[in-house]
């Protein structure tokens, strides 16, 4: 190796070698500092080599073919190194061959050419034109050095003496050797970091490009490196104020809890705990913009970036995952369970709703109040909630001296006569002052301190009988459609229970039982499956019959699914109904398959008394093969059954056949299908489909759009999302029932975060 | 609630075969009595042919379809002929759920002279 001994320079004569040593390196080190782009430095190297040190100064470098290659060639007389270079892409050096920058590459060792004589110059050229040329310019004597970084050689600089000049020496030598070798490294550096570059490049694009929010934190807090998503979550224009901001600065922006609703701060996020020498998990916070009030789930991971040596943590690599979306269905289904249970649970409406009141303070509101029109169509408080008892002497109050009257133009009566929900995101002073009757009553309103507001309707099978409001108040919490709808959801199952109460004791009582009489009491357990059943009697146009339903096991593991239409209603539709599920169940027990079934039930109606009675049916034969479940269906004239697969796509399923009852002959297809892991059979009646109508019907299309939900809701709650929906689009009643009947494979993929 | 007839109307013509009944709107619960009615008081009239024009109808649901069906017993066992055009799409289908396009006679235009 030819690395010369440092500070030797000075101990040999020529001052003026020492001299140019230190002049060219001091250069060199500034040139080679300066650029990382290694033709240009190496183009400045071997300029900076002349007069001083060179007549005339070529670079090689060896390709990873093992070729030479020429990068800078310098030379007093300039015309020369234009001359040279063109020379030396005709005749390039043969990397065997005998030319000095051959030799030196091959060996790795610097090689003193004191003086080159003519045949010497012969000996090594690359062919005559090489020899003459080397020759008329006087090639004297010549020093060249390898290009050595990490004990390779990458490649080899010459100087040289031409005409007269003197020789070079050892002093030269060393010289030279300490150049190359620091151009050597400069030119290793180069290429290490355009490496590192362009893998860093690519990194980036991934990462930019990801949908996740990305943020990169080092060791004091600062956010080195953040992509356009997770800007946006953080609320800021772009990644460059993230990188700029100092540290700490972006966490108090937000209200963040944890999933029981404490507070967290910043030393709680994974990203901090890394450096503190922990291995932290996933963590899930609840995350309120404090700007705007908006609540965000989010799942935060992080992962360290250790120095390769110490292997200290030095980055915080922090990935944010979105889930408000699967959150928000998830609370609101938990909510709306346990407001159904509570709805469900006594028949006494006023301590039901004061009930419902409790459940939604504090999970979707500050304040909740309910309120019914009574007999004397006056507006009635009866339930209000508020966890602070000198609060809700406000309430009180409010209710005592200013209650409303329905015919007022805004807020509660407003929405129980148009049952439409209002919601207000923002509650301006002005308008508070305008809508107070005097002084004292715009104190209490503001007292309260609503920040905003949500009022739905309770709605009964002849309309709005009520309304619920919610009130967003100290937590300055935002309420959004999501909430909307949710209170919505609620505002209708209230409106059914509190109607359901008052039915309860009124002449459809009988029409009730009678009804009950016709659906079985509970359905039969199928082992491995879900099978679950919801139904829902149209209003006052109803009396008995319409939609019918049935689930019997009829032998050796097979069970019926049943689900039909009677169209009529009044005691003669009763009697059809009943007809249709005894004959159903002794057919299927004798035997028949599904389309035997359907002809069986056509002659038995067609037996009945003149009158036209019309039936459609739905059969679902369902039989356990090994692991999958078999199910054999026939239509006549009910409508699709929708299969829904886990990711929540729905397709209908069947094909057509004959209503029953009218007209002859009928034709009824089976078609066979398999309900896999996880998947969901869903029977309904047109009520579910033509709900809404006139206005805004539910449709087969928005009954798929529906399904897709299912993926993350239990069965019950799918079957109550639907029909919620549905009663929804029925805003001023249900005019006709509605039944739904589902069975669902197994396990469902329930989405558990 | 919507009152009874607000939401069907149906408009009656003579022809020289044929008595058309036009009906516009929605042919539901609400809609099916004043249907039945207006067949009742064709049939009055004698004609070999009765045309259902469905044309302009929005919907109909299954007490709708049970009154034709009715009109198309009452229809085969008097020697009559009853004939429907084609509804809108939800109106189509429900006449294919129901699988009765079969067992109908369904042309092309309320005037359309058939066999």
């Amino acid at each position: 190796m030819s690395q010369p001994p440092e500070g030797e320079q000075t101990n040999v004569d020529a001052h003026s070698v020492g001299d140019v040593a230190a002049s060219v390196l001091i250069d060199a080190g500034a040139v080679l500092a300066s650029s990382l782009d290694p033709s240009t430095t190496m183009g400045q190297v071997a300029s900076l080599t002349l007069p001083r040190l060179a007549d005339l100064c070529v670079i090689d470098l060896r390709d990873e073919d093992g070729s030479i290659r020429e990068v800078a060639v310098a030379c007093v007389r300039p015309e020369l190194a234009q001359e040279l270079e063109e020379l030396r892409v005709e005749h390039p050096l043969d990397p065997d061959g005998g030319h000095p920058v051959a030799q030196v590459l091959r060996s790795g060792q610097p090689v003193l050419l004191p003086e080159m004589t003519s045949a010497l110059l012969s000996s090594f050229a690359q062919g005559s034109k090489h020899a003459a040329f080397m020759i008329d310019h006087g090639y004297r004597s010549a020093v060249v050095a390898p290009l050595l970084a990490r004990e390779r050689t990458l490649g080899a600089l010459s100087v040289l003496r031409l005409g007269g000049g003197t020789p070079y020496g050892q002093e030269d030598l060393r010289l030279v050797c300490e150049l190359a070798r620091r151009a050597a490294l400069a030119i290793d550096n180069a290429r290490l970091y355009s490496e590192v570059r362009r893998v860093e490049q690519r990194l980036e694009a991934i990462l930019v490009n990801l949908a996740e929010a990305i943020t990169v934190v080092d060791e004091h807090g600062q956010t080195v490196f953040a992509n356009q998503a997770a800007a946006d979550l953080l609320c800021v224009a772009d990644p460059e104020e993230l990188t700029s901001s100092p540290p700490g600065s972006i966490m108090p922006r937000f209200l963040v809890l944890d999933e029981q609703g404490r507070q967290l701060d910043l030393e709680h996020m994974p990203g901090r705990q890394l450096f503190a020498g922990e291995t932290p998990g996933p963590l899930l916070v609840r995350n309120f913009v404090r700007a705007t009030g908006e609540e965000r789930w989010l799942i935060v991971r992080s992962s360290p970036i250790a120095d390769p040596e110490s292997g200290r943590v030095v980055y915080a690599v922090n990935v944010f995952e979105n889930i408000t979306e699967v959150k928000r269905v998830q609370l609101a289904e938990s909510f709306m369970a346990q407001a159904s249970r509570v709805l469900a649970s006594s028949l006494d409406y006023a301590e039901t709703l004061q009930r419902i009141a409790r459940l939604a303070v504090p999970q979707i509101a500050d304040w909740c109040a309910v309120e019914l029109v009574n007999e004397k169509d006056e507006i009635e408080r009866v339930a209000v909630h508020h966890p602070d008892p000198a609060k809700l002497e406000l309430a009180e109050r409010l209710n005592r001296d200013y209650r409303p009257s329905l015919d007022e133009s805004a807020g509660v009566p407003e929405v129980i006569r148009t049952g439409e929900a209002r919601i207000y995101t923002d509650i301006p002073a002005d308008a508070l002052a305008q809508y107070a009757r005097d002084n004292q009553h715009l104190e209490l309103l503001s007292a309260i301190g609503a920040t905003a507001v949500i009022i739905v309707p309770m709605i009964g099978a002849a309309g709005p009988i009520g309304a619920i409001t919610l009130v967003s108040a100290e937590s300055m919490r935002r309420l959004s459609p999501g909430d909307l709808a949710l209170a919505e959801r609620l505002g209708r199952r209230a409106g059914t229970a509190v109607e359901n109460a008052r039915l309860y004791t009124e002449r459809s009582r009988i029409a009730q039982t009678l009804q009950q009489a016709l659906l079985p009491e509970s359905l039969p357990e199928i082992p491995d499956l879900e099978v679950l059943a919801r139904y829902c009697a149209a209003g006052e146009l109803n009396e008995v019959g319409g939609d019918f339903y049935d689930v019997f096991d009829y032998g050796s593991d097979r069970w019926m699914l049943v689900i039909g239409d009677v169209c009529g209603k009044g005691p003669r539709a009763a009697g059809v109904t009943a007809l249709a599920r005894h004959t159903l169940r002794a057919a299927a027990m004798s035997g028949q398959s599904p389309p035997e079934m359907l002809e069986t039930l056509h002659r038995a109606l067609r037996r009945q008394p003149p009158g036209t009675d019309l039936c459609t049916v739905c059969l679902v034969a369902v039989q356990h093969a090994g692991s999958a479940t078999h199910l054999t269906l026939a239509l006549a004239g009910h409508p699709p059954p929708l299969l829904i697969d886990r990711d929540g796509q729905a397709r209908l399923i069947g094909r057509p056949g004959t209503l029953l009852g009218v007209l002859d002959p009928i034709e009824i297809c089976e078609t066979e299908v398999q309900l896999a892991d996880g998947e969901t059979l869903l029977l309904y009646t047109d009520g579910v489909t033509d709900a809404g109508r006139p206005n805004v019907e539910l449709g087969e299309t928005g009954l798929i759009e529906l399904c897709r939900q299912a993926p993350l809701l239990d069965l019950d709650s799918l079957l109550e999302y639907v029909e919620d929906v549905a009663l929804g689009h029925a805003k001023l009643g249900l005019r006709d029932d509605l039944a739904l009947l589902a069975l669902r494979a197994s396990h469902p993929a329930r989405s558990q975060r | 609630m919507a009152s009874p007839g607000e939401h069907l109307r149906i408009d009656v013509r003579s022809g020289s075969d044929r008595v058309v009944l036009g009906l516009h709107g929605e042919l539901d619960l609400l809609g099916a009595p004043l249907l039945q009615e207006a067949i009742d008081r064709a049939n009055g009239e004698a004609s070999a042919i009765m045309v259902l024009d469905l044309q302009d109808l929005q919907f109909v649901d299954s007490a709708g379809l049970r009154v034709i069906l009715a009109a198309h017993e009452r229809s085969r066992e008097n020697g009559q002929e009853l004939a429907l055009t084609p509804g809108t799409e939800q109106v189509q289908r429900l006449f294919t759920i129901a699988g009765v396009n079969d067992h109908l006679r369904i042309i092309g235009s309320p005037d359309e002279l058939f066999v």
